[in-house]
């Protein structure tokens, strides 16, 4: 007994100890715990008697271009003066973890009110109930101020989940003297696009090799290793007769003669020696760093950005001091257009990344939604968006954002802002009907079969055909002999 | 004397030996060592984006403009390398205290129900963390209410289960007859384990401190789960923030490594004597 | 003498109950709240189709579900594969590297043993960036010009199936051991000189003092950097991920990558759950099989 007590002192003491640990890490965030918002303590409450009670909005975001992070306690102050009853809360995320944090926070049933993700997530989130939608407490002007296109890329069925913040175009790039050389005219693909054919003989074209046979500049280079092989593929399927995973009659497209034809052509290039056979594992920095060092005439995938990224090399090369890319020559960046296969339509890629409003456990009340509604179009319009589209080397996708104030201004070439929004123009709006059930079986397809087998494709392990017999049977197996494309 | 016979014929057998010796560790050592030296050159370039990286071996150029960047990069920078240390010193001393004290009671106390529950810690450690992440965010942050603050990045590895196994390990070769004849002179647990114990451990718990210390200071997910403004993210979490929707300041990536590796380094030569005189039963006794 | 010395022990250490529990109460408290609660919650989930905003009860279905998935198998081979190449392997080179520090002088070992641990602090970034360069396919990249030195052609390392698993595992044993070396190095100096001592006066050779000695005495360690190896190369998928992202063809596929994927890109919790709950127990019984060879902790 007089042991037991002891031991019982004992475990008291050590408990003490504990918490006094626990509590030796001071500084407590002192700030109000309304981050919380399953619970939004604020609105439940009414506890005030003004008209317009006090509210937090919570926003999880990226540092989506170079100074956004930087803006986030002017963008908090700037929102907080022109609603003195809201206050904006930012969290920020490093960018490519911060979806794990928001899928844990949303799994713990306490997301944020707002958050940065790309359009294609929607229906990931859709599926499991979490997502508000915007379509009763954003007006009608505000649904104005966005482009169709890019607005569309936020919508499933009739619902508005959330507002497109910019809409970048997948591209490839050349190096303009390279291009030249190999006797391409490139205003005239910018201009017109080019077909599959034609690409392939240009790059044929752009190929150099040394006097022992070797190669020492390949005509066309794509990010492909890991998990970036998908990008490869689904970038080239746009213009290859496949835009979507399904048709208008909800059938798998990756069984038709078309995807098979696509596959044949990646074999191709590599086959030709236009590609480089390693391609399977040149990752994003290699395939730049072979751009800028002359070891390719057209890169990609190709960003409106690197535009700036070659420019600010050139320059270093011209400064000669040694902080120039190792081995870079003066290259100078041109926006080319992805060719189109198959005889389809060229449709380029369009990539559309915005704000999502979220819910938790609790349903949040009318005045909590309408304040998302003020904050989400905040964030995605006027100067907040003008300025961080500016720094990507984009477009704006609102009016209001058009028409602000930018703090910085970047050189742009003429040529590449053309073909840019030839581009554009071309891009098409998402699909807003497909059933989330078949878009998550679409991912889980991709995912285990195609990036796979493309990945053994690239490497010379299987032929197109074999990786086009495996997609089928993966596709028969989900969605039935009737659910698939056959051509 | 000890494992090795220096008492050679004579010293050139010794020198050849020694040179062997030298030669494979220096050779294996810059095959591991390469990543770090890849992290100091590269922290000397230009604050460029990686894109635009030289992959080259040596520097073309030595710069501290990333330096410079590093720290004007963010008005929390210094915060940051604040609250690892923080963060990691309070569970490098808890793991330390408890874990010595928990692997000891392990090893060589007899109590009902020792092996099952040393069973169960064990088990628990090989379920991956990736679904016991989202339960332990809910008890942290929506049950205990800690997002953001020191406890919430403190608690859940206050003393962890590798540290006790470690202790244990150690403990199970120290000789039981000490221990019986303490008890015989009277000794309660809590004196043995100060007096006899403790000094005999100093060598584990050094290097338990050493690897906690890492392993809290690099620890990057579950701070950057709980944290939720840039004052309280530690260096891992804000390191991060270098990258870019498409771009990454690699440059300037590498010079927070490097520094954050700073610390870790004073600890390891702080508790560097431990590790060249070990404490044995022999120099106890003796 | 021994038995009764045995048999005295257990009578004294049996009055000690108390002070045993008082020892791990801290432990088992930070146990039971951070560990235990969140291991249970994942076996409820594991039996659920799990949904923040409400459950439903399935039973068994995903235990089934996994234990159908051919590629789950194929997952837990390639582990398996990944596993037993690099953790006996690290873990002599760990052991080979800690005892040809010993015979310097005390200053050449500061150096060796700060130059074996330094890696260990490096990022995770940083090396992963390293080692894409190392493994760059192009005639140009490092390990290319290794093995066209000796008259190879250039290898597609990551991108191929024959050698991207052998990437990964080259990867392992090259990366820094410093953890297990520093593990190691305290664990010798627990050696008593006076054994060493003895064993001279018998005339013992290095290698008779490193097998009847070092060997023995390190068992414990070795034990638990294998248990501990073992539970973290069954859950690692962060290498592979970042490296091969599995490819191609699933050659490189853990079981990590797996479950990161059930729970995080398709949101099926509760299979990751499932198939965490199979790889633990898979680790369970390799963990029991090496405490029944290895565990019998050592007397004097």
């Amino acid at each position: 007994m007089k042991k037991g007590l002891r031991g019982f002192t004992m475990l008291l003491t050590v408990i003490m100890l504990v918490s006094l640990l626990a509590a030796c890490g001071g500084k407590n965030n002192n700030t109000p715990n309304a981050t919380n918002n399953a619970g939004n303590a604020t609105n439940s409450g009414g506890n005030s008697s003004e008209s317009l009670e006090k509210d937090t909005i919570t926003a999880l975001l990226p540092p989506a271009s170079a100074n956004f992070q930087a803006r986030f306690p002017e963008m908090e102050k700037e929102f907080n003066e022109m609603y003195p009853h809201l206050t904006l809360k930012i969290e920020p995320a490093s960018w490519e973890d911060m979806t794990q944090k928001l899928d844990t926070q949303v799994n713990a049933g306490s997301p944020p009110d707002i958050a940065w993700v790309g359009s294609t997530a929607i229906s990931k989130y859709a599926a499991l109930d979490v997502l508000l939608d915007l379509n009763q407490v954003l007006s009608d002007e505000v649904k104005a101020d966005y482009d169709e296109v890019p607005m569309k890329f936020f919508q499933l069925g009739d619902a508005q989940y959330g507002l497109p913040a910019y809409l970048a175009i997948h591209s490839i790039g050349g190096n303009k003297q390279f291009l030249e050389e190999a006797g391409i005219d490139y205003k005239a693909v910018q201009e017109n696009g080019w077909t599959y054919d034609e690409f392939r003989e240009a790059i044929k074209a752009g190929v150099v090799k040394d006097d022992k046979g070797n190669t020492s500049r390949y005509g066309f280079v794509f990010a492909t290793s890991g998990v970036t092989s998908k990008d490869y593929l689904s970038i080239m399927a746009k213009s290859a007769g496949l835009p979507e995973y399904f048709d208008e009659d909800y059938k798998f497209t990756y069984t038709s003669k078309n995807f098979l034809g696509l596959l044949e052509a990646i074999r191709q290039m590599i086959d030709d020696g236009s590609m480089p056979k390693e391609l399977s594992s040149i990752d994003a920095g290699k395939r730049w760093n072979m751009f800028l060092t002359g070891q390719t005439m057209i890169t990609g995938k190709g960003l409106a950005s690197f535009e700036n990224s070659a420019r600010l090399n050139n320059e270093k090369i011209k400064a000669n001091d040694g902080s120039a890319v190792a081995d870079s020559i003066e290259a100078e960046y041109i926006a080319l257009p992805v060719p189109s296969f198959n005889g389809a339509d060229y449709i380029p890629t369009a990539v559309v990344d915005g704000f999502i409003a979220l819910r938790g456990k609790k349903e949040p009340s009318e005045a909590h939604l309408h304040n998302i509604g003020l904050a989400i179009h905040y964030l995605s319009s006027g100067s907040v968006a003008a300025n961080f589209t500016n720094e990507l080397f984009l477009s704006p996708v609102s009016e209001s954002a058009r028409n602000a104030e930018v703090l910085e201004v970047y050189p742009r070439s003429e040529e590449n802002l053309k073909a840019d929004e030839i581009m554009m123009s071309k891009a098409v709006a998402a699909r807003t009907d497909i059933p989330t059930e078949l878009a998550a079986e679409a991912i889980k397809i991709e995912t285990e079969v195609i990036v796979p087998k493309l990945q053994a494709l690239l490497a010379d392990e299987i032929s197109p055909q074999e990786m086009y017999d495996a997609v089928k049977a993966a596709a028969i197996k989900s969605f039935g002999e009737d659910g698939v494309v056959v051509d | 004397m000890a494992l090795y016979n220096n008492n050679f014929k004579s010293k050139w057998a010794l020198f050849v030996r020694n040179g062997l010796i030298i030669a494979f560790l220096v050779l294996f050592a810059l095959a591991t060592i390469f990543p770090i030296y890849f992290m100091l050159i590269s922290s000397f370039g230009d604050p460029v984006e990686a894109g635009a990286m030289s992959y080259s071996l040596i520097p073309n150029k030595i710069s501290f403009e990333s330096y410079k960047f590093f720290f004007n990069f963010s008005p929390y920078s210094w915060d940051w390398l604040l609250n690892s240390l923080i963060v990691a010193a309070c569970i490098t001393v808890s793991n330390v205290i408890f874990a010595t004290l928990a692997g000891y009671a392990f090893a060589k106390m007899k109590f009902k129900g020792k092996n099952i529950l040393f069973a169960i810690l064990l088990g628990s450690m090989m379920i991956p963390g990736q679904v016991t992440q989202v339960p332990l965010y809910i008890l942290i942050v929506n049950i205990f209410e800690l997002q953001n603050t020191y406890p919430a990045l403190i608690m859940p590895s206050i003393v962890t289960v590798y540290n006790i196994f470690l202790v244990k390990q150690f403990m199970s070769s120290i000789p039981g007859e000490i221990l019986e004849a303490a008890k015989i002179e009277g000794c309660s647990q809590p004196k043995i384990f100060w007096h006899i114990i403790a000094p005999l451990s100093k060598t584990v718990m050094a290097v338990l401190a050493i690897l906690t210390f890492m392993a809290a200071w690099n620890d990057f997910f579950w701070p950057f789960l709980v944290t939720n403004t840039m004052d309280m993210q530690t260096i891992q979490v804000g390191l991060k923030n270098f990258r870019f929707a498409n771009t990454t300041y690699f440059a300037p990536m590498m010079a927070g490594a490097t520094i954050s590796a700073v610390p870790m380094f004073i600890l390891f030569f702080s508790l560097q004597k431990y590790f060249l005189e070990g404490v044995t039963v022999g120099a106890v006794k003796g | 003498m021994n038995q009764t010395l045995t048999k005295r022990r257990k009578l004294r250490l049996e009055s000690d109950s108390g002070w045993g529990y008082a020892f791990i109460a801290v432990a088992l408290i930070a146990f039971c709240l951070f560990t235990a609660y969140p291991v249970i919650n994942a076996f409820m989930i594991s039996l659920q189709e799990y949904r923040p905003l409400g459950s439903t009860y399935v039973g068994l279905e995903n235990f089934k579900n996994s234990f159908t998935d051919e590629l789950f198998w194929k997952a837990i081979k390639n582990t398996a594969v990944y596993t037993l190449l690099t953790v006996p392997i690290n873990i002599l080179i760990s052991f080979l590297i800690a005892i040809l520090i010993i015979p310097f002088k005390k200053r050449t070992q500061t150096v060796f043993k700060a130059i074996y641990y330094l890696p260990a602090v490096a990022s995770g970034v940083a090396m992963a960036v390293v080692w894409l360069w190392i493994f760059d396919p192009l005639k140009s990249g490092i390990a290319n010009q290794i093995v066209m030195f000796f008259g190879m052609e250039n290898q597609n390392w990551l991108g191929s199936s024959a050698t991207a698993m052998f990437s990964l595992v080259l990867m392992s044993w090259l990366s820094s051991h410093g953890t297990a070396i520093i593990i190691y190095l305290a664990a010798l100096l627990g050696i008593d000189n006076s054994y060493y001592e003895a064993a001279e006066i018998d005339g013992a050779t290095f290698l008779q003092k490193l097998w009847f000695i070092v060997i023995p005495f390190l068992k414990p360690t070795t034990l638990f950097l294998l248990v501990t190896g073992i539970i973290g190369s069954f859950q690692v998928f962060q290498n592979a991920y970042l490296m091969t992202g599995g490819g191609p063809d699933h050659a490189t596929t853990m079981v990590g990558l797996l479950i990161f994927n059930n729970a995080f890109t398709y949101f099926e919790f509760g299979e990751a759950a499932a198939q965490s709950l199979v790889l633990a127990a898979i680790i369970a019984i390799v963990s029991f099989i090496q405490f029944k060879f290895l565990g019998k902790d050592i007397e004097y």
